[in-house]
């Protein structure tokens, strides 16, 4: 086993202090505030930190830090967490990533929780390494599920590495807590429960050690979103390098308006700059759950795969029969997309007008 | 001013292999390249230093063959280059390569002269997890800011950043030395140009090899020792399953009535298709 006494560190690193797992206990949500209150994707966060919380017999606690933020603690329990604790201080007025991390190390040393998540949004991109890092610990990027080793309370922090056709479970054996971040949208929203709002502990807690910042927010300008985002799209037109130029996305979007669709791309489509990294379907990209993904001039590629796992019907439109995509889609159709992309529409907008009519469908 | 620009040396193919036994990367037999988003961070490193003069130094903890990246960095301006490389570096996560990192930076700022700024990619192709740039902060205790598509210096010797994240522009000020990423495509990288190639061949001394006997840092903080976390075991991917339906339509009509009747057909695709159809043919509503 691996629980050493204090003081005999062993083999490990002297710059890094010795750990006695046995000391860490519970699960954490580090919630991200920013205009809009409490961040969905933080929220999010509360779907894997549940199944390792059961897992362990413990509970989750979410932190908040910044300022005028406890009003936002019932959210968060509504959402799943047990327990709240909040840092209000004006000083966590603006989100400064080392002041931030700072603040929550403090209460980490204080409050010795096993497992960190943080939502992988940018922000938290940026933050959750330096957190992990100042308490000398180990951290896991864009996990897709987690697991747990009963015995030693490990987590298994899973997630695709390298070429997305191999899972690895990544574990933490002799260090705490744990951190992890995922994605935003891969894990879902846990259901709201009103009835749980104020039914756990808000714990109102002071930061004795606050770093005076070395950098500062000058501006910022929100720019809002203008397409609706694709991870959330019921129907996913994707394009690929198949589809020959920009041009082609053209037709894409043509179609994808007719069908209430958010068109997005492979990796490949966006390096050739056909269409923006946040459109990106893949591993290292958005990880879509659309009822249907029309996948047009995509080879299908493993990691653009791993992006659509969760598309409940997946067609394929390609010149090439033996791409692999034909043998991963559901509904494969092996033809030049510039012929069949337009009678789509043709035909879509058919349907559309006996709908509006009330005559039945013929196709 | 002095840059210090990191770069990793990644495989070039997306078909990677993994070794079963230890759960690191094989990269034995795959070519490699410098990664591709480091090159707008070595970009932005050369445009301060051409503005504020300076000089860049690229630095890379990867096996020896990642001289040829550092050789690449060079051509394109790059003054200097440390590949930081040892035997017990091997198989490190994130934390033992940041403090590996870390610590030559310091190298650099005693033995070479004060480092002000230290620049990193978003993130690597071959495991994008970003977390260098935040974790070597941590250890020289250095503010920093991730996502940044343009930087200069204000009039009293702060660092100025554009940064980008999902919904909003900002701007920051950071006093020095610091720590960028850069948000990957945000700059296009100028190319090799010959004359730095000839600077290179008259003056190779210009890439320099650092080891453990030089850095000297404890086995136990550096490589798979050093490193909290490892991969535990590897499973493949769960298949998901498909129809695998495959039609050879007779033209652009037939494939397009093909995939509309298929969808139809299936129950969920048939609800959301639909809905959709419905909804922006402005029919009878819910």
């Amino acid at each position: 086993m691996s629980q050493k006494p204090q003081g005999d560190c062993g083999d490990i690193c002297p710059e890094w202090g010795c750990r006695n797992k046995d000391e860490y206990r519970g699960v954490w949500v580090v919630g991200e505030v920013d205009e809009n209150g409490l961040s969905e994707a933080s929220l999010q966060m509360l779907t894997p930190a549940r199944k390792v919380a059961s897992k362990l017999g413990t509970k989750i606690t979410g932190v908040l830090i910044g300022h005028n933020v406890k009003g936002l603690a019932d959210q968060f329990m509504e959402y799943g967490a047990d327990d709240v604790i909040v840092v209000d201080d004006e000083r966590f007025k603006e989100y400064v990533p080392n002041v931030f991390g700072e603040a929550v190390v403090e209460l980490v040393k204080k409050y010795k929780p096993e497992m960190i998540f943080i939502a992988g949004t940018m922000r938290g991109r940026e933050l959750a390494p330096f957190i992990a890092n100042h308490l000398r610990s180990g951290i896991t990027a864009d996990c897709t599920d987690f697991d747990v080793d009963e015995k030693t309370r490990d987590v298994f922090q899973i997630r695709p590495p390298f070429g997305a056709v191999l899972l690895a479970y990544i574990r933490t054996p002799n260090r705490r807590p744990q951190l992890a971040t995922a994605r935003p949208n891969v894990f879902p929203l846990p259901p709201r429960d009103p009835s749980r709002a104020g039914k756990g502990e808000i714990i109102e807690e002071k930061v004795e050690h606050v770093p005076v910042p070395k950098s500062r927010l000058v501006s910022r300008k929100v720019v809002p979103r203008t397409e609706a985002p694709i991870e959330k799209a019921e129907i996913v037109v994707g394009g690929g390098k198949g589809l020959g130029s920009a041009e082609g996305f053209k037709m894409l979007e043509e179609l994808a308006k007719e069908i209430g669709a958010v068109v997005g791309g492979s990796r490949k489509a966006v390096d050739l700059g056909w269409i923006p990294h946040e459109r990106q379907i893949g591993q290292t990209g958005k990880s879509i759950k659309s009822v249907i993904y029309m996948a047009v001039g995509i080879s299908g590629a493993a990691q653009h795969m791993f992006g659509v796992r969760e598309a409940e019907v997946v067609v394929a439109i390609n010149n090439d029969p033996s791409a692999p995509i034909l043998s991963q889609a559901d509904y494969g159709v092996v033809a030049d997309y510039r012929e069949v992309i337009p009678n789509l529409i043709k035909l879509v907008r058919e349907i559309k007008d006996r709908l509006a009519k009330g005559e039945p469908i013929d196709l | 001013m002095r840059i210090v620009v990191g770069m990793k040396w990644v495989p070039g193919t997306q078909s990677v292999r993994i070794d079963p036994k230890t759960g690191t990367l094989i990269r034995e037999g795959v070519p490699s390249i410098v990664n591709p988003h480091d090159l707008p961070a070595v970009e932005l490193a050369l445009r301060l230093r051409d503005k504020y003069g300076g000089e860049v130094i690229a630095l890379s903890m990867s096996p020896p063959p990642a001289i040829k990246g550092l050789e690449y960095l060079i051509g394109m301006g790059v003054d200097r280059a440390i590949l930081l490389t040892d035997r017990v570096y091997a198989g490190a996560d994130t934390l033992a390569t940041s403090y590996a990192l870390a610590n030559a930076i310091r190298k650099i700022d005693a033995e070479i002269g004060k480092v002000d700024l230290a620049v990193f990619g978003q993130e690597t192709t071959d495991s994008s997890t970003a977390h260098i740039p935040a974790q070597t902060a941590s250890w020289l205790n250095w503010p920093y800011v991730y996502y940044v598509r343009d930087a200069w210096l204000t009039e009293d010797g702060k660092l100025r950043v554009e940064r980008i994240l999902e919904n909003a522009i900002e701007e920051w000020e950071l006093d020095m030395p610091a720590i960028i990423s850069i948000a990957m495509k945000s700059i296009k990288p100028r190319p090799v140009s010959l004359l730095n190639k000839i600077r290179f061949k008259t003056n190779p001394s210009t890439l320099i090899t650092w080891t453990n006997s030089y850095m000297n840092l404890d086995v136990r903080c550096v490589g798979l020792k050093g490193s909290p976390t490892f991969v535990a075991k590897t499973v493949d991917v769960p298949e998901v399953p498909r129809k695998k339906i495959v039609y050879k339509p007779k033209d652009g009509e037939d494939a397009a009535r093909w995939i509309l009747k298929s969808l139809l057909s299936d129950e969920k695709a048939s609800r959301a298709l639909l809905k959709a159809l419905r909804g922006s043919s402005g029919g009878e509503g819910s």
